[in-house]
């Protein structure tokens, strides 16, 4: 059908079309796919510049293989949506470099689609939407002037056309979105989601190594507390727990067990978390999580949800915590020992010190004070540039460096503990959160992710102790601006830069959180809520269908009249709105028409006030005249007023 | 094997459609009821990408990518609503334009009239195996014309033509049949070595300056009312005298027969080329002329272009009786 050449101006465009669709992706895609893309776009460009065709295919299939293998040794696999965005980018570049015929062009133009949905599966701002619907509104006009060659519509006059499908798609695009029947669970499960899985935390901890650590203000999520929100000193939302220690390394043990038996006590507070897909199967909760709405999830013995898989979507978590928890049993004896375990001969230094301290203080919580003590009185200091640990990171930590962030703190608090026989855990999350007046919400920042401990205490169970707490205000970094640190004097609900700025800032939240919460969100709940709304009762899945068919059907009602109606012949009556120019044209010269005067009166008066206009507007009278009474068909006619009343152009005063 | 399906099913359709409609009298207009739509091979691969964005994205739980392909599913739906409405409301008009020579394109002429306020583009008309396209413009008409290949002689009768449109993103295929019947005669293709047979009178033409060209004048009759002015003997009336009018009348005298037993030594097919060379040189040179074919004569006539196509008609249809 299409097997003709491309023109140059359609290659070029198809192009254009390409780079838009990856530019979304570049920030995600490897640096060399990109340049790959782009040296193949310039290629073929500068081929089809000078007049040439594609290079030949010997080249092209050998840069195709060596692209492809290279890409797969990069990932080891073609699935999952990093591997597939960067295989499906590559792919557009190598399709453009062979592109010859339109058909080719119009490949070229359903991949630009499909990269427009890779980039959807990656962000989920209202800027991508729109910036993508423009691209849309691009690639249909792009597509219509490779339609139609001949005696098309320019390029001005496609974008137009293009213009006008876009609008009669949007209602029906819009019903179709709201009832189209969401999955509840899905198809297939997707290995690591895209977003997410780059920043936040993550199963283990180092505290030593040189640490990038996420000092983001990217949003790890938002809550929502029904009910009264607790105090910062309970808002320690708790993720992964670690208790596998090398000695260098916090690690989460595998193969967790359900949780011990025990009894909520203090507060309840219920909330809700706007989670986003993870790569880990534990799921954020406040500390200490009784009730939750994943059927499919359960408390470990670590205290830790953990959901049977990884979320692969955003997920609303409903949950309950409480402040309290008291164990009904024991510890048992093998856990007992795994929570005290250090590997033998590293760290001696800090093992001696706990066993001689220890000797001072032989109550538990006695002990832990005087750890406690020692970082708030001695020089330890806060700093989120700490220097490097090398060999027995924990005694260089507590005896040489003795500065660090709360990984460092919470690690070496956990050995010095376990180095005197008290169960002692380290528990990763986050710490805070800021309040949004405007919304209701918390928001909680990568910024805000902290480390703290856990110790075992017969009788009570397990404790939450914040080490980095106790470090003295006064020797915090003052360049310091991160929300980690929980000293008193120290309050980070403070605005970061200026008073109005952060203001702004959650007000704008507030609006993200909105379009989070009314699209990007919108899952089955809200569209039985949606048909409640609508005054249906029982709203199910039946009845969504019922009412999808119902939209779709007025949808296509109106769509079909709206387009049939392009067809009726404009009711504008041209010569009366000549004919009214020409009044509006005269009356700017100060003649203006009474309502009462016909055309010929008109003519008449103005020949009398101004003699040098008479013939040229009587002309233009009488042919209205005849226009209106004369009878027959007079689209020609018509055609000659409407261009003798353009060109007529009135002095303003008669030439003397 | 594919085009054999394709064919077959196109033409059992067509037949459908014949009956369905019956024969349709021309200038037509482009009825809701006749027009067929169906994707195309660029819209079922659009159609397969859909639903793999579709069930991606569902998949996923992601909303914006739903509405993604949606929106393009929605931009789909409405293209086919906008390529049916290309066609919709039409008025098409067609006529064999010329008598076409075997072995040379004969030419079939549509009028397309766009009453619409709408510009209507990639109009495709296709007619006997060959197609044109064109756009017409909001309120405006078309010409179009379409070459059909070379011919061998005979009467062409074109029973349906296809107007057909893939507006505006090649994604739907809408197309409608008009079953009008077209007639054009092909001569045979005009070649031949003889000498055309001399006109008598031929060396005094062109002398008389009161000949009107393929007349020549006879007398003088009183004027009445609708007679042409050309024809008035302004002459007369400036001497005074009653108004009067030229009238002509031919004469058989100075005429040529073209005559198809002049030429026994050729085949049939070779005379029959050759009488068209004579036709088309005695009818440039503007002398009468007469045919003569077995069991049919074409009387005498001056040369004019009513005459030539008697003529070339009479030899696209002349059919030739086998044996000798």
């Amino acid at each position: 059908m299409s097997i003709e050449r491309g023109s140059l101006e359609q290659l070029a465009s198809a192009a254009l079309c390409l780079g838009l669709a990856l530019l979304p992706l570049v920030a995600g895609l490897p640096p060399w796919i990109s340049l790959t893309i782009a040296a193949a776009a310039a290629v073929r460009l500068g081929l089809a510049v000078r007049g040439g065709d594609a290079p030949p295919r010997t080249l092209r299939l050998t840069v195709a293989a060596v692209a492809i293998g290279t890409l797969f040794l990069e990932f080891r696999t073609f699935n999952g949506l990093a591997a597939g965005t960067a295989l499906l980018a590559l792919l557009s570049g190598l399709k453009l470099l062979e592109t010859r015929t339109r058909r080719d062009l119009r490949v070229l133009l359903l991949i630009v689609y499909f990269l427009s949905l890779a980039a959807l599966l990656q962000g989920d701002s209202v800027w991508l939407l729109a910036y993508l619907l423009g691209l849309s509104w691009l690639a249909s006009a792009t597509l219509l002037r490779l339609a139609v060659t001949q005696d098309g519509p320019d390029r001005r006059a496609s974008l137009c056309y293009c213009g006008r499908i876009l609008l009669h798609a949007l209602p029906l695009a819009l019903v179709l979105w709201l009832f189209f029947p969401r999955l509840a669970e899905p198809l297939w499960r997707i290995d690591a989601a895209g977003r997410g899985a780059a920043t936040g935390l993550g199963e283990s901890m180092s505290p030593g190594d040189i640490d990038d650590l996420a000092l983001s203000d990217e949003i790890a999520f938002r809550a929502h507390f029904i009910g009264p929100a607790p105090p910062r000193d309970q808002r320690y939302w708790r993720g992964p727990v670690l208790d596998d220690f090398d000695g260098r390394t916090w690690r989460r043990h595998a193969g967790a067990s359900a949780a011990a038996p025990f009894r909520p006590s203090g507060t309840a507070y219920r909330y809700t978390l706007h989670l986003e897909a993870s790569r880990y199967a534990w799921v954020l909760t406040l500390d200490w999580p009784v009730a939750w709405n994943l059927p499919q999830a359960a408390l470990t013995d670590d205290d830790v949800l953990l959901e049977s898989l990884p979320l692969s979507s955003p997920f609303d978590l409903t949950a309950t915590s409480y402040s309290k928890i008291t164990p009904l049993a024991p510890l048992g004896a093998d856990q007992r020992r795994a929570d005290t375990r250090l590997p033998a001969g590293q760290n001696v230094r800090t093992a001696a010190f706990a066993v001689q301290l220890r000797r001072r203080h032989p109550q538990a919580l006695a002990y832990a004070a005087a750890v406690l003590n020692m970082f708030h009185t001695q020089p330890f200091f806060y700093t989120l540039t700490p220097p490097p640990l090398g060999a027995d990171p924990v005694d260089r930590f507590l005896f040489a460096t003795r500065s660090g962030f709360c990984g460092h703190y919470a690690s070496a608090f956990a050995v010095l503990m376990r180095a005197a026989g008290i169960p002692a855990r380290v528990v990763t999350g986050y710490f805070g959160g800021t309040f949004n007046r405007y919304a209701d919400y918390w928001i909680v920042r990568q910024s805000d992710a902290h480390a703290w401990d856990e110790i075992w205490i017969d009788g009570r169970g397990w404790l939450r102790v914040d080490p980095t707490a106790a470090i003295a205000a006064a020797r915090v970094d003052p360049n310091l601006r991160d929300a980690r640190f929980a000293g008193d004097a120290f309050s980070l609900d403070l605005p970061r830069h200026t008073p109005w700025l952060a203001d702004l800032r959650l007000r704008i939240d507030a609006l993200r959180e909105l379009w989070s919460e009314r699209i990007v969100r919108y899952g089955q709940g809200s569209q039985q809520s949606l048909l409640a709304h609508l005054l249906i009762p029982n709203p199910n899945a039946e009845k969504l269908v019922s009412v999808l068919a119902a939209a779709l059907a007025l949808a296509l009602a109106w769509l079909t009249w709206q387009v049939r109606r392009g067809l009726r012949p404009r009711r504008v009556d041209e010569p009366a709105r000549a004919y009214a120019r020409l009044c509006a044209k005269l009356a700017a010269v100060g003649l203006p028409r009474c309502a009462h005067e016909g055309a010929e009166a008109y003519a008449a008066r103005v020949s009398g006030q101004r003699p040098d206009l008479s013939d040229r507007v009587g002309a233009l009278c009488r042919q209205y005249s005849d226009l209106r009474y004369g009878g027959g068909r007079a689209d020609a006619g018509t055609a000659a007023f409407t261009a003798a009343v353009r060109a007529f152009k009135p002095p303003k005063f008669p030439a003397s | 094997m594919n085009g054999f399906w394709r064919q077959a099913a196109t033409s059992t359709f067509r037949g459908w459609s014949a009956r369905r409609h019956g024969v349709d009298r021309l200038p037509i207009t482009v009825e809701r009821r006749r027009i067929y739509i169906l994707p195309t091979g660029a819209g079922l691969a659009l159609a397969a990408a859909l639903a793999v964005m579709l069930i991606t994205a569902l998949n996923y739980g992601n909303n914006l990518g739903l509405a993604f392909a949606f929106l393009t599913a929605s931009i789909a739906l409405v293209a086919m609503h906008h390529c049916h409405r290309n066609l919709l409301q039409l008025r098409v008009d067609a006529r064999a334009a010329a008598d076409g020579f075997a072995d040379s394109e004969t030419v079939v002429e549509f009028t397309l009239h766009n009453d619409s306020p709408l510009d209507r583009y990639d109009i495709e008309i296709r007619c006997a195996g060959a197609a044109a396209r064109c756009a017409v413009r909001a309120g405006a008409r078309r010409q179009v014309a379409v070459a059909l290949a070379a011919r061998p002689r005979g009467i062409l009768r074109i029973e349906q033509f296809e107007l057909r449109t893939q507006f505006p993103f090649g994604w739907f295929r809408a197309w409608t049949y008009v079953q009008a019947p077209l007639v054009a005669y092909i001569a045979p293709a005009p070649r031949g070595g003889r000498r055309r047979p001399e006109v008598a009178g031929e060396f005094d033409s062109g002398t008389h300056s009161e000949t009107r060209g393929d007349e020549e004048f006879s007398s003088l009759r009183a004027y009445a009312p609708g007679v042409p002015l050309k024809q008035m003997a302004w002459k007369v009336l400036a001497r005074g005298g009653e108004p009067m009018v030229r009238s002509y009348t031919s004469s058989a005298a100075a005429s040529a027969w073209l005559d198809w037993f002049a030429l026994d030594a050729l085949d049939p097919e070779a005379r029959l080329s050759q009488l068209c060379l004579w036709v088309l040189t005695v009818d440039a040179a503007r002398r009468r002329y007469g045919l003569r074919l077995p069991g049919l004569e074409i009387a005498p006539a001056a040369a004019g272009t009513a005459h030539r196509t008697a003529c070339l008609r009479a030899l696209a249809a002349f059919t030739v009786e086998a044996g000798p």
